[in-house]
């Protein structure tokens, strides 16, 4: 095999592959896979209704996928986007409850405000990481707990709203939501700004003294130490930007979806991340595109499951199969062939 | 005489085309050290992994393949694990589900007795010098009895009195019937040991003899094809003051540096002589800043104590790294992104927040131009260079910015006659320009060559200090030893 068909072919024979395993799990499920699939695409992309809600999908995806490919290319493995969008929501919601300006003050504020929580979140790790060497990807599952529980005991407790009516902040003044991209759909403005965001971190990690130290951190740190980079530093600086870029992700869907913080914000976008992000290459343009691929089958699930009678876990087990197939060839594969 | 093992016709193309070995016969003998010579890419570690049956070849045969144990060059021990662990490793001797500890501790006491090779079954193989950790890997290979054994340069990173060890145990193996085939670049070890050599050049045999036939002359222009590279030489220089240590110890253990006190003054090369593990890397890595230390240094007159390693770089320090392939390169990027590493954060390769591509690229051209770097391209990834070509893109580097003080750590480990020289030219050029060079080696015949003044440390102290004009192999080497 050439190295051309090796770099196309792979990805296309495991897209195949993961396919048709997932039409096996329909068929177990006692489903046609045939009106699965057609419900699924039908679901995510069969009019602009559809695929404005992909879109939505998308966005809410395409944050922390991003926040992950940033630690990730300094070496670090966050697994607390989870976490760092929950406490990014808590704080865009909490400041968004509170104020009552005019849009154009309040909007940013809010965004803002959930960049540094999630920044604070992030920084916990990397500071522990800088600090004492502590592992990340413990203290980030671990915060990840935490972050939920916190924000649940937060607003159900001492910052309890009294228009709540579950585990939620009162909801944000209609000056305060981001302005919608489409009228009468959910689809805000917070896409343009991830695409925005991506193409600014590919340029960071391209270009940048910056993104060119982030990257020999991540590739050879001990080559990066004797070229005077700071390793400590670099490792808390790259977990709270990680934390910020996730916990911004948090306060679009508050500002623009919600309208409120409510702790079911996520169904697991912190973690679906870790596969848009691999599968993505770590390349934020790239990430782009995966995360739109995720985000139909994200949006479509739901619909294969009300009309084909396919239950939509089906999509996480084909995405837990997809975030094995490319672990397996991230980090044994070189091992294997380094031997 | 007894063939042990035999090459016929043996070519090697790796995928892409690249003929790595062309149709080569090699006949090894029971009882005789064979020594394999060539450039860095010449083709001989591949022919050591087509000897050892590791690798097949694209055409031609091997016969006796089965029975051959090959000692690598970058040894591939399981660090963590015990001597015996890593000897027995895959052919456990068993009772019943569990290893049997204690047959396996003897089978290696007893295999390391038989042999020789003095070495504690029971140490934590990464707590062992390289020197030790070279005889478990030897050992291991004799744990399967084989009738050829292949070393693959096992002498790169031996001390002198190291080196005349390896070779007794080789020799008296070969008295055993065993057929040693030995890669080596040094042709000093040829001559003293080898009874046959096969000397390649692009792939090709280009010289195949006993030694007694021919000279170190004879095989070094054969491996080089032509005239043999010469050094630059040392010009009358005037020296100022440039770095100066006072007092300074680092590091903990048996391999601590202990007391170090020197100048190396602008216009000189300070070579410091020692066996390995004697301080030598906390000495290193103290000037570069990346490890604790007590004492004072200072450079141009400005104190360096409390400066971080990027601080000391943007005083005029550079370093050779030790581990080219772990400490100096990021093997994945091309050569253009490893040459503004250390000097990202200032001009000219910084412009603005940016890497300055143009100024990396310019930099990149030049070196491959000045250091003769063997390279389809500066785009090429680093990592897939050979081993000397990677050394000079590490030593161009550290050259570019007209240095007020490099450091040299093995400059030239590993890599060929050519190279080597090349390397060494460089060096002595950089000192002819005014700068301070302190050229660690463990290789006494290259500190006696370049330096001007040689310093030998012993147990992380300097035991003895001689100019130039005073140079004295044999003291040099009794104090190096302790004496």
């Amino acid at each position: 095999m050439t190295a051309r068909a090796r770099a196309y072919g792979g990805p296309a024979l495991g897209a195949i592959v993961l396919l048709a395993i997932a039409a096996g799990a329909m068929a177990l499920a006692g489903a046609n896979p045939i009106d699965g699939f057609a419900a699924l695409v039908h679901g995510a992309l069969g009019g602009t209704d559809q695929i404005c809600e992909t879109l939505v999908q998308t966005t809410a995806l395409l944050f922390p996928s991003l926040a992950v490919a940033f630690a990730f290319r300094a070496g670090l493995f966050n697994i607390g986007a989870e976490g760092q969008l929950v406490m990014g929501g808590l704080c865009a919601g909490l400041v968004g409850a509170a104020l009552a300006v005019p849009g154009w003050i309040a909007i940013p504020a809010i965004l803002i405000a959930g960049a540094f929580g999630g920044a604070a979140w992030g920084g916990i790790a990397g500071a522990l990481r800088a600090r004492f060497g502590g592992n990340e990807v413990i203290a980030t599952l671990m915060l990840n707990i935490i972050a939920g529980l916190l924000a649940n005991y937060l607003v159900v407790g001492p910052l309890h709203a009294p228009d709540a009516t579950g585990a939620e902040t009162s909801e944000l003044p209609a000056s305060s939501w981001l302005p919608l991209l489409i009228p009468d759909t959910r689809l805000s403005i917070a896409l343009v700004l991830g695409i925005a965001l991506a193409a600014f971190l590919a340029f960071v990690f391209r270009s940048t003294v910056f993104g060119y130290e982030l990257r020999a951190a991540g590739d050879a740190p001990e080559v990066a130490r004797r070229a005077g980079i700071n390793l400590p530093r670099t490792a808390f600086v790259a977990m709270t930007l990680s934390g910020a870029i996730a916990g911004f992700g948090g306060a679009t869907i508050v500002a623009g979806v919600l309208h409120r913080f409510d702790v079911e914000l996520s169904p697991g976008y912190g973690f679906i991340a870790i596969a848009v992000a691999l599968v993505g290459g770590l390349d934020p343009l790239w990430i782009v595109l995966a995360s739109f691929v995720f985000g139909i089958l994200q949006s479509g699930s739901l619909s294969m499951q009300a009309f084909a009678h396919v239950p939509k876990d089906v999509v996480t087990f084909v995405e837990g199969l997809a975030i094995l197939a490319l672990a397996t060839r991230r980090f044994v594969a070189p091992r294997t062939a380094a031997s | 005489m007894n063939v042990a093992l035999a090459l016929q016709g043996v070519s090697k193309i790796y995928p892409g085309g690249v003929r790595a070995v062309e149709d080569v016969d090699l006949d090894l003998f029971a009882g005789e050290i064979h020594a394999l010579c060539g450039e860095n890419g010449a083709g001989k570690s591949t022919l050591a992994q087509i000897a050892a049956g590791k690798l097949a070849p694209s055409s031609g045969t091997v016969t006796g393949a089965e029975r051959v144990g090959l000692v690598h060059q970058h040894f591939e021990l399981v660090d963590r694990l015990r001597v015996w662990e890593n000897v027995v490793l895959g052919r456990e001797p068993r009772r019943g589900l569990r290893v049997d500890v204690a047959a396996a501790r003897e089978r290696v006491r007893s295999l390391a007795t038989a042999y020789g090779l003095d070495v504690d079954p029971d140490a934590i193989v990464e707590t062992l010098p390289v020197g030790i950790a070279q005889r478990v890997e030897i050992l291991r290979e004799l744990a399967r009895d084989p009738r050829v054994l292949v070393l693959d340069e096992p002498t790169a990173v031996l001390a002198p009195v190291e080196i005349d060890t390896l070779f007794a145990t080789l020799r008296a193996l070969a008295a055993r019937g065993t057929a040693i085939l030995v890669i080596t670049h040094k042709l000093g070890e040829v001559v003293a040991h080898a009874e046959r050599v096969t000397v390649m050049r692009a792939g090709r045999v280009v010289l195949r003899s006993l030694v007694r036939d021919t000279s170190a002359g004879e095989i070094a222009r054969a491996m080089v094809g032509g005239a043999l590279p010469t050094i630059a030489e040392r010009e009358p220089t005037p020296t100022v003051a440039a770095f100066a240590a006072r007092g300074v110890a680092a590091g903990e253990g048996a391999h601590a540096l202990r007391d170090a006190t020197f100048d190396v003054r602008g216009g000189e090369i300070v070579g410091i002589a020692g066996v390995e593990g004697n301080g030598q890397v906390a000495l290193a890595d103290a000037i570069a800043g990346i490890v604790p230390y007590t004492g004072t240094m200072s450079l141009r007159e400005r104190p360096l104590d409390g400066l971080d390693a990027a601080d000391r770089i943007a005083a005029g320090l550079r370093t050779i790294p030790q581990d080219r392939q772990r400490e100096a390169l990021v093997l994945d990027w091309s050569i253009t992104d490893n040459v503004a590493l250390g000097d990202q954060a200032r001009a000219p390769m910084r412009r603005g927040i940016a890497v300055d591509r143009g100024a990396a690229r310019t930099l990149a051209t030049q070196i491959v131009e000045r250091f003769d770097v063997r390279t389809p391209s500066i785009r090429a990834r680093v990592g897939a260079l050979s081993g000397g070509n990677q050394q000079k893109v590490v030593v161009g580097r550290a050259l570019a910015h007209a240095p007020a003080f490099v450091v040299a750590f093995q400059p030239t480990r590993g890599i060929d006659v050519g190279a080597a020289a090349l390397v060494q030219s460089r060096l002595i050029e950089a000192r002819n320009a005014g700068a301070a060079v302190l050229l660690v080696s463990f290789e006494l015949d290259e500190v006696l060559a370049l330096s001007d003044r040689i310093l030998v440390l012993y147990r992380g102290a300097v035991a003895g200090s001689f100019e130039r004009d005073d140079f004295d192999r044999a003291r040099i080497g009794a104090l190096m030893a302790g004496a």
